[in-house]
């Protein structure tokens, strides 16, 4: 039997921590339930952002969230990331640890983004593997999200939904649900968003991504420089009342507004999932057009299209006197 | 859909995901990536033929999708590249320094787990490109004559490179913040004897930098101007600088070459006398001013935390660790 939420507490809502928010929240000490970290930001960092985080560690739960694990890559598992992630661990004590399910380059390059895995039994079978491998050295269970995906594959045999739900049975981890993902990858590939969200084992959904996205008229990408879209904050209801609540971090990383903002969009989910007169207007909300309805279906907004930029891009600015 | 275009059984995977790299990170694009000898090598396909592999959507075809992959790879990576070398892109300006940034990701693909590493080799390969002043409209008022201005410019940008990735691998890497530093009044109660053979220990922080023009007031001068000016390149002079970190903030300090040499000398290991004498070489100040000048130094270079510690003849342990107990 799988404990709820893999036995993880419901940490209540969460922001990711960024780099410009860092003065703020040491100075302000933020009524924030929570933060999420960019793990590989910090695994190296022996300057201001590693003092950074292990102040907000004493203060706020952490957890660790990851870009460049790869765990869906054909290349061998680089130990020598797993071993800094662990130590990394180790030290700041998150409640839990995640990635996407994606590979991120291959014959030892890093596109620095998150790419499809072709959805297959192959596939399945490489990442489950790969996962338990992770796990086993991690010592601890892992936490995989479903990405944001531009493309699908002509061989691809499965749906993400029973890709992502038959992989964290057979690695047995936990998933990420981000319900943003969930809803750009629905319109970009035609599918039905709430079908993928009553699809995925709830009993394993260990967390919930919430950020906003850019319309590019053709298509959906996840851009996280936004407001969290109405379609996405009707799925997060349904999802809510499928898994019975988990721990809920909004990521906001192009055009990040100052950290009240940040917050209080964070805030706004309470809104969704805590009274029943908030779920009556919820229903009520209108699913954002879609693309062919917006722009025709060659109708593609190139300046648009060129600006936007799926996250994640993720480095360290420094600070010169 | 034909077996031949997609590999099928245990290397499928593997296959897909080489074609699919080598398709969106292809410098001229998509269709160009998939007609490379690479992609082609893996999966082949003819022209128009991506839709055997990836599907289109109701919106957009195969390699408009593709497309969305390979404008972000690039997009995303010359952004952090620009973030990293914030002077050096104001200097040459957004499309020139796109441009070499885009050459540099085709010669040098990240191979790490972290973007913070992604402009590591950016300096060598401006060193081995040397770009030339006809790619841009550089200001060259502030230099020797135009064409020496012209012919200058790339060791200028070079070393504006050097410079912009020493301040970023200071700011995040090894300090001793929290740590206490040597203080001046332990250098000078020491016996002149003990003093000649000691050893000092530079703090990790500290770096050394010897470039062919004052880029670091270059720099200085730029942090003072509006974000859309630009101060005009400087004329050539050997210039020397010291960077290094107090608080976490990355600080910057201009060096004579006899300080310069001196530093270099101690951080090689030397003892104190032994490094003097690499220094004094170096300089053409007399004696007299040297040793004048020596206790200046080293009182700056100790209240600006140079040093963690000290390691006397005789002695297994340092001051740095002494200090660390007093305080």
């Amino acid at each position: 039997m799988v404990l709820k939420r893999l036995g993880h507490p419901h940490l209540g809502l969460g922001v990711g921590l960024r780099t410009v928010h860092f003065d703020y929240i040491l100075q302000n000490h933020p009524a924030v339930d929570w933060f999420e970290v960019i793990s590989e930001n910090f695994m190296d960092s022996r300057g201001r952002p590693r003092y950074i985080l292990e102040k907000i560690a004493e203060r706020y739960p952490v957890v660790m969230h990851g870009v460049s694990l790869s765990i869906g890559s054909t290349d061998p598992l680089n130990f020598e990331y797993l071993g800094k992630l662990k130590a990394l661990a180790k030290d700041i004590r998150p409640l839990w640890i995640s990635d996407h399910v994606c590979w991120t380059g291959v014959v030892g390059r890093n596109s620095h983004d998150l790419l499809p895995m072709p959805l297959t039994e192959a596939s399945l079978k490489h990442v489950a593997e790969r996962i338990r491998t992770v796990q086993d050295f991690l010592e601890r269970p892992f936490v995989l999200e479903n990405p944001s995906t531009y493309v699908g594959f002509t061989g691809s045999t499965l749906s993400e939904w029973d890709f992502i739900g038959r992989m964290a049975e057979q690695a047995d981890c936990g998933l990420l649900l981000d319900v943003n993902n969930v809803y750009v990858s629905s319109v970009n590939h035609d599918f039905d968003p709430e079908g993928f969200i009553r699809s995925v084992p709830h009993e394993r959904v260990v967390q919930f991504h919430l950020a906003g996205h850019t319309n590019c008229q053709t298509h959906l990408i996840d851009t996280h420089d936004n407001h969290v879209a109405d379609p996405v904050w009707k799925l997060y209801r349904l999802a809510h009342q499928l898994t019975g609540g988990v721990s809920t971090l909004l990521e906001w990383d192009a055009k990040i507004p100052p950290f009240p903002v940040l917050h209080a969009e964070a805030l706004k989910a309470k809104q969704h999932i805590g009274t029943e007169l908030a779920d009556q207007r919820m229903s009520d909300l209108p699913i954002e057009p879609e693309p062919a309805e917006l722009g025709g279906a060659r109708g593609v907004d190139r300046f648009q299209q060129e600006s936007a930029v799926p996250h994640p891009l993720h480095h360290t600015m420094a600070q010169v006197a | 859909m034909s077996t031949r275009e997609v590999p099928s059984g245990s290397d499928q995977v593997n296959r897909l995901q080489r074609w699919f790299q080598a398709v969106i990170t292809h410098a001229d694009g998509v269709d160009s990536g998939a007609g490379s000898q690479e992609a082609q090598r893996l999966i082949r396909l003819g022209p128009g033929q991506l839709e055997r592999v990836i599907t289109r959507s109701r919106a957009l075809t195969a390699a408009e999708r593709l497309a969305i992959y390979a404008n972000a790879y690039h997009t995303r990576l010359l952004e952090c590249l620009g973030e990293v070398f914030p002077m050096l892109k104001r200097t040459l300006g957004d499309e020139a320094f796109d441009g070499f940034a885009f050459g540099y990701l085709q010669d040098y693909p990240s191979r790490s787990y972290t973007l913070n590493e992604l402009g590591r080799h950016f300096p060598r390969y401006l060193e081995d490109t040397r770009p030339a002043a006809d790619c841009t409209e550089p200001d060259l008022s502030g230099a020797g004559s135009p064409v020496e201005a012209a012919d200058e410019w790339p060791d200028f940008l070079i070393d504006l490179a050097h410079l912009e990735w020493a301040i970023y691998e200071v700011f995040d890497g090894p300090g001793i913040e929290g740590q206490a530093f040597l203080r001046f009044d332990q250098l000078v109660n020491l016996r002149p004897e003990q003093w000649a053979a000691a050893q000092l220990h530079p703090v990790p922080c500290l770096k050394l930098l010897a470039t062919r023009f004052p880029v670091n007031d270059y720099y200085t001068r730029f942090r003072q101007l509006k974000e859309n000016e630009s101060p005009p390149m400087p004329r050539a002079h050997q210039s020397f600088v010291a960077i290094s970190r107090r608080d976490f903030v990355v600080r910057r300090y201009n060096l004579s070459g006899t300080e310069f040499e001196l530093l270099r000398a101690i951080q090689g290991g030397f003892p104190v006398a032994r490094a003097i004498e690499c220094a004094a070489r170096a300089s053409t100040d007399s004696v007299d001013q040297l040793a004048s000048n020596l206790k200046l130094w080293f009182r700056n270079w100790t209240a600006e935390g140079f040093f963690r510690g000290i390691k006397l003849p005789g002695d297994n342990t340092t001051t740095a660790n002494k200090n660390e107990h007093e305080h």
